[in-house]
């Protein structure tokens, strides 16, 4: 018997009416001083719109026409040093009850001083229309790619920018995605029983009509040279990246990276859904480092709510980001030496030998492989299977050995060294202008790692050394990630040893739903749940980055709230986006076949590239 | 029966039907194309433990031109399509997709202005994979679910071969 219910439209989204009132709402303005903000407000008093910490991030509002100058300043002051430009993003926010004179787009940047360990947000204002700011490429080079995004996806113009180009849409789109005008597409789904729904009509119709358009020459290149084409589809970018090498003989020229074949709109969907939905889509982004992205994604939201996570929630979420470091660079290596060395396919049957160990351990834990969404916000999903310590202190006992071996099998392989060594050289400059993170930024020399130098998850209280290598060349890089490989072995054996006793989720139960038992038996608990399940929860206006150390870099999330329980602007900073950057860079003058050597080394995730 | 008993000993009959699957279904070679999350699935599948060997499926070959199934692990974006269309065309028929995981079959999360709401929109599809991303069994399974398909496939009633013989037959005219 066929359904006569056939709801014509589902709109996926917290329902208005059931939002306090108040919302949307503007961020707060900072409150307090700290040194830095006493400084820059000395020097740009009339130009500082306001100052302060914000979430405890130190925020400066800056009239756009001291954009320049104030970046200037913050990188060159002797007393500031911030070396390096960690990320950008804007808002739109049109959505938001604004005052008069308020203009409608924000840039938002991130700013780094590794001498000091000092973070810095500014935040700008983009007017005229279009919108439009003074690019920050000539005192950050790591400002080219983040801007040509931003352009890209919110259509601020950023004048004096060498090349603004779309990075990651098809040229030929008509609009800029992430403006809150723009729907977020799709196709409506149809809920339907009977064929004869008019429901089905709208099956098969996109939103936009994918429209192929000839590849024009990249700007720079000549036609002199020859020109190669590399990717989407090749076995060795790693995914769908495309590569423009010009090469004069043998030597590049130079390469101009097209990026956004796996763009899949993250950001925009992340604005539609609840708080607690994204988890699951962060596990889609670095597929390979799923159980970091959960992680960087619930302590950003964590740290906004206020939340405090039980103890032995803390030593889970170490586990668990220690293991997938671990599998992440083990598919490195695997891929990695497949794609330059003669030994290839041994080494990926050894590596992925120990790699699916560790996703067996995921499966015992929370019964997925790859996309675990494991962490969420409060804590994690569901406590440690009794079988889980005893197996996994065998895999560490096992992996340490494993790792001799994989070590005895290259480091001093004469074709591994010749193909590594001198290859791919950043130096501690470049890697610091280019804004790199991660091994890309420790096999430069440059001494920094998140979890030691601004711990989260109780990273404090481990024991564990941070690998520097000065050589800057892949060989540098490939020995950084090893000896990191061995550092969380070490980091594991801790955890486990010291693992307490007690909650394995916050027992907040305005943010973490209560346990299945609880349901039965608990009328507030049914009530708490169907409230998380049907609404969600709020969060305080504001917005906020974080960063962790994923195993690729620094993978930030930058969320703002207007009070209600979905991100108003949500924003991931992944590292292989900035890594992947420094290709052209550090490939000049080099062999074409040095170009997979160092698209290896630089070990991006096209996911997290494109999002 | 005529003519088994007039030839010499060790010599089988069989129709030309039967011999054309059994090597298309025993050295199916997959193209070595990798999209989003489920293209590190497939890589374990290709791994030791599960072993993809065993379906004479190995051989993962980077050139279309040398591929006869193409598994799209993952999600194809609109920038993406006209690629991976052009590489469908590019290899010579016989030829299978399997569009493995939820984002190739249907969209899966992504239902937004990025993603195609399944590749099917854009290349015929012969087994489709649920999961996300399925696991390496579920691909296997699917590999044997097109060995099925391929073992029932005539080589005169074939869309594939009657795809080149109208390719072929304007050239002639």
């Amino acid at each position: 018997m066929p359904f006569d219910v056939a709801p014509t439209f589902r709109l996926y989204e917290t329902q208005r009416t059931l939002n306090p009132p108040g919302i949307p709402a503007l961020a707060p303005l900072p409150t307090g001083e700290t040194a830095d903000i006493q400084q820059v407000c000395q020097q740009f008093s009339t130009d500082i719109r306001a100052a302060g910490l914000h979430n405890s991030n130190q925020v400066v509002y800056v009239n756009p026409a001291q954009l320049k100058a104030l970046v200037a300043f913050l990188r060159d002051d002797p007393q500031l040093q911030y070396q390096t430009l960690i990320d950008i993003t804007s808002i739109d926010r049109s959505q938001l009850p604004l005052n008069d004179g308020d203009s409608r787009f924000q840039t938002v940047y991130q700013f780094r001083s590794y001498t000091r360990n000092q973070h810095m947000t500014v935040v700008s204002d983009c007017g005229g229309e279009p919108p439009s700011i003074d690019s920050l490429t000539g005192i950050f080079r790591a400002a080219e790619w983040p801007e040509r995004e931003v352009y890209d996806l919110m259509g601020i113009r950023f004048a004096g920018h060498p090349d603004l180009r779309r990075i990651l849409m098809p040229k030929s789109w008509p609009y800029h995605p992430l403006q809150k005008q723009v729907p977020l597409g799709g196709e409506e789904v149809p809920f339907t029983f009977t064929w004869d729904d008019p429901e089905f009509e709208s099956l098969g119709t996109q939103v936009m009509a994918a429209e192929s358009k000839a590849p024009d020459l990249p700007p720079g290149m000549s036609r002199e040279n020859m020109i190669i084409n590399m990717g989407p589809h090749h076995p060795s970018t790693h995914g769908v990246l495309r590569l423009v090498v010009e090469l004069d003989g043998e030597r590049i020229v130079s390469i101009d990276p097209d990026l956004g074949f796996l763009h899949s709109g993250f950001e925009k969907t992340g604005e539609n859904k609840r708080y607690k939905d994204f988890v699951y889509y962060t596990d889609r982004m670095d597929y390979l480092s799923a159980m970091a992205n959960n992680l960087g994604y619930c302590l950003t939201i964590e740290h906004m709510l206020g939340l405090q996570i039980p103890e032995r929630a803390q030593v889970i979420r170490v586990i668990m980001a220690e293991m997938q470091r671990i599998a992440s660079h083990l598919f490195w290596l695997s891929t990695h030496v497949l794609d330059v060395s003669g030994t290839g396919m041994s080494l990926l049957m050894y590596a992925t030998r120990e790699r699916e160990r560790i996703l067996d351990l995921f499966e015992m834990a929370c019964g997925a492989r790859l996309t675990v969404s494991y962490i969420r916000i409060g804590g994690v999903w569901q406590d440690l299977p009794d079988a889980f310590i005893s197996e996994l202190k065998d895999f560490l006992r096992v992996m340490s050995r494993k790792i001799d071996d994989y070590e005895a099998m290259l480091t001093n392989a004469p074709l591994w060294r010749e193909r590594l060594e001198g290859v791919g050289y950043v130096s501690r400059e470049d890697a610091l202008a280019m804004g790199l993170t991660g091994p890309m930024l420790r096999g430069s020399g440059v001494d920094w790692d998140l979890r030691r130098d601004q711990p989260y998850s109780g990273y404090e209280g481990y024991e564990f050394a941070v690998p520097l290598s000065e050589r800057g060349d892949c060989y540098g890089r490939y020995l950084v990630r090893m000896e990191e490989m061995r550092q969380s072995v070490r980091i594991l054996q801790q955890a486990v040893e010291n693992l307490p006793g007690g909650l394995y989720k916050s027992n907040d139960r305005k943010v973490a739903a209560p346990p299945r038992t609880e349901l039965d038996v608990s009328m507030e608990a049914l009530i708490h749940h169907f409230k998380l399940m049907t609404e969600g929860f709020h969060v305080d206006p504001g917005f906020f980055y974080h960063g962790i150390e994923g195993s690729k870099g620094e993978l930030g999330f930058f969320v703002y709230s207007d009070g209600s329980s979905k991100p108003y602007r949500l924003h991931v900073h992944g590292p292989s986006f900035n890594n992947l950057y420094a290709i052209d860079h550090i490939s000049r003058g080099e062999m074409l076949s040095d170009v997979v050597t160092n698209i290896g080394s630089i070990d991006i995730v096209l996911g997290e590239v494109d999002r | 029966m005529g003519i088994e008993q007039k030839i010499p000993e060790g010599i089988l009959t069989t129709t030309l039907d039967s011999v054309i699957n059994w090597g298309r279904a025993n050295s199916t070679w997959p193209l070595l194309f990798g999209l989003a999350c489920c293209a590190m699935e497939m890589i374990a599948t290709g791994t030791a433990r599960h072993d993809i060997a065993r379906y004479g499926s190995e051989l993962f070959r980077a050139s279309p031109r040398q591929a006869d199934l193409m598994i799209v692990s993952g999600r194809v974006s609109n920038k993406m399509a006209p690629v991976i269309k052009r590489i469908y065309d590019q290899m010579s028929a016989p030829k299978w997709v399997i569009a493995m995981g939820i984002c190739a079959s249907a969209g899966g999360p992504f239902n937004n202005y990025a993603i195609i709401q399944g590749v099917d929109k854009i290349i015929p599809v012969d087994v489709y994979v649920p999961g996300c991303p399925p696991r390496p069994e579920s691909l296997l399974y699917a590999l044997d679910k097109l060995r099925e398909k391929q073992a029932s496939e005539s080589i005169r009633t074939s869309t594939q071969e009657q795809l080149i013989v109208e390719e072929i037959i304007p050239l002639g005219a």
